[in-house]
């Protein structure tokens, strides 16, 4: 989905990790998201893996008024300035 | 003597682990005098490879990602930091030191000889080292605003939380890594100073042996991330993995199994947050997450503190699906969000399976009772801000006081008491000065000794105890003709 989201499930303990794959192909689909709606609450699970990394998109957060980039070039700069670690 | 792929150090103290036990004794000895060597089993953390977006964050500074669950009724998610500097890198970086009443409870029930008098001078010296300082309310963001609102309304007891950072910009992202480098986790200041005063800092050493003959510490065997064995010969062994993965180390190398406590007493603060949409605009991941708290309701359990994030973690943590949570999501501007803490009667257990971790953990009534109560009471909150619409952490329709165990959506932080204190051998896995009961030189250092829940956030109190045994060992265990003459901390 994001090189971001993918490493976020990678990192997972197996077997884990098996299981949020089939979760997210569910959830990223109209019919998979209607069957894990039998299963709540796996749709809830399934919408929260959906959600991250779909809200983790710079083109879908910066309109909510957050903007990564612009808190990490915040950071750099403080830093140069005061020294810090 | 080494061969090429093999290492060997030599060492007065050997800690395993950097979190917040671990980095606090090694300074404190290193600095003290003694040859420390520390191995941590992760990385390194550079504040410039932080980039504050959760999913990338997650994978790279927690333990599997994040996604550490316990096995019980509810599964709960439990978040461990891993690296230099442990969890301290990525939680909110509250401070409380340990409450009177808990340290009566351990006077009384585990024989544990601290008070605030003796627990003092090192709670002093560890806030001095992070900088620990109440959050300034210009700091705390609309969110904390929204709850103060709320709180006052009511007129509950609340106010601002102290925390270890200096030059905070409220960045709104201490989980995902502090891009200011303003959150004092032990990464960046207590390791510093370990190396400063000389002590060896190995990262990705993956501990696998503790050497013990004729019940005396003589060392440490680790792999390396290269495949390379490392020994190190030291007298005296720290271990301060974390209160998941101490008990399986002392458990692999059959130490602390005496009392049949070592993996038991597990405790947790179990946790949950409720949002709110307002009218104004809150944009929650603007200020600290995590600045202010009510304990009003403490002395039953239940404390509630701020919590928020950008939004990759607001839709994760939003209760809520499909249109409605896109909806919800849509107005992320205006959502506020709080969560409660419980400080649990219920206790848990870690195994090994496979050389992994298998964490039992079953919420008891009470604390399901805890959970109805909180979680009302957080809805109240909203209601008394001016909420315009509530999003409880629960199944659409449940109401709090109808929740079941199964309806409630947990994480869980601060694990605790896995190779808990006490005074008598057969009651606890180490002693009061923190040492393995029966056996010499093997001490622990990390969340795993604290022998009750606390109520509150136990990073402080980590680094106290840690603190304490750092002077105890440098009184007790180091040659005094290696160091200058120190005493307890001023």
């Amino acid at each position: 989905m994001n090189p971001g989201f993918d490493a976020f499930v990678a990192a997972g303990p197996w077997p884990q990790r098996l299981g949020t794959r089939a979760l997210v192909a569910l959830a990223r689909r109209p019919r998979g998201m209607a069957l894990l709606r039998l299963l709540s609450p796996a749709d809830q699970l399934g919408t929260s893996l959906v959600a991250i990394a779909r809200y983790d998109d710079p083109a879908v957060s910066r309109p909510l008024g957050w903007d990564a980039a612009a808190v990490i070039a915040r950071g750099r700069t403080l830093r140069s300035h005061e020294g810090r670690l | 003597m080494s061969s090429p792929r093999n290492r060997a150090l030599t060492a007065d103290v050997c800690v395993i682990g950097a979190g917040a036990g671990g980095a606090v004794v090694a300074a404190e000895l290193a600095e003290g005098g003694a040859r420390v060597v520390v191995l941590e089993q992760g990385g390194e953390h550079s504040t410039d490879d932080f980039t504050a977006r959760p999913p990338e964050m997650l994978a790279r500074l927690y333990r599997d990602g994040g996604q550490t669950i316990t096995l019980g009724d509810p599964p709960i998610g439990l978040p461990l930091g891993r690296g230099l500097g442990g969890t301290t890198v990525v939680n909110s970086g509250t401070c409380f030191r340990t409450p009177p009443h808990v340290l009566e409870r351990w006077r009384s029930d585990f024989g544990l000889e601290l008070d605030e008098r003796s627990l003092g001078p090192c709670f002093e010296r560890v806030e001095r080292s992070l900088s620990v300082a109440e959050v300034a309310p210009e700091l705390a963001g609309a969110n904390a605003a929204v709850a103060r609102r709320g709180a006052e309304r009511l007129g509950w007891s609340h106010g601002y939380l102290s925390r270890n950072a200096r030059g905070c910009v409220g960045s709104g992202v201490c989980a995902y890594g502090c891009p200011t480098g303003a959150k004092q986790h032990t990464g960046i200041t207590y390791v510093p100073r370990a190396r400063a005063a000389g002590a060896t800092v190995v990262t990705g050493a993956d501990v696998r042996s503790i050497d013990v003959r004729a019940g005396r510490a003589r060392g440490v065997e680790a792999r390396l991330a290269d495949g390379a064995r490392l020994t190190v010969e030291a007298a005296t062994v720290v271990v301060a993995a974390g209160t998941i993965h101490t008990p399986l180390l002392l458990e692999r190398n059959e130490l602390g199994r005496a009392s049949g406590q070592l993996g038991r007493n597990l405790s947790l603060h179990p946790a949950t947050a409720a949002f709110a949409r307002m009218d104004e605009l809150v944009d929650m991941a603007r200020g600290v997450p995590q600045s202010f708290y009510v304990d009003e309701f403490a002395a039953e359990g239940i404390m509630l503190e701020g919590i928020a994030g950008p939004p990759a973690y607001a839709a994760m943590a939003l209760p809520l699906t499909g249109r409605r949570h896109a909806e919800a999501m849509a107005s992320y501007r205006q959502l506020a969000q709080f969560g409660l803490m419980v400080s649990d009667s219920s206790r848990g257990r870690v195994r090994s399976v496979a050389g992994r971790p298998l964490i039992r953990y079953d919420l008891d009534d009470a604390d399901v009772a805890r959970f109805r109560s909180g979680i009302a009471r957080l809805e109240q909150l909203f209601v008394a801000a001016g909420a315009r619409e509530i999003f409880l952490p629960l199944p659409s329709g449940t109401r709090p006081q109808a929740a079941r165990r199964r309806d409630l959506k947990l994480m869980a932080f601060h694990p605790l008491g896995t190779a808990r204190a006490d005074a008598r051998p057969s009651h606890g896995v180490v002693d009061g000065d923190l040492a393995l009961h029966g056996v010499e030189g093997v001490y622990v250092a990390d969340g795993s000794v604290v022998p009750s829940a606390l109520g509150v956030n136990p990073q402080l109190t980590i680094m106290a105890l840690a603190t304490r045994l750092a002077f105890h060992l440098l009184d007790r265990e180091v040659s005094s003709d290696t160091r200058p003459g120190v005493g307890m901390p001023a």
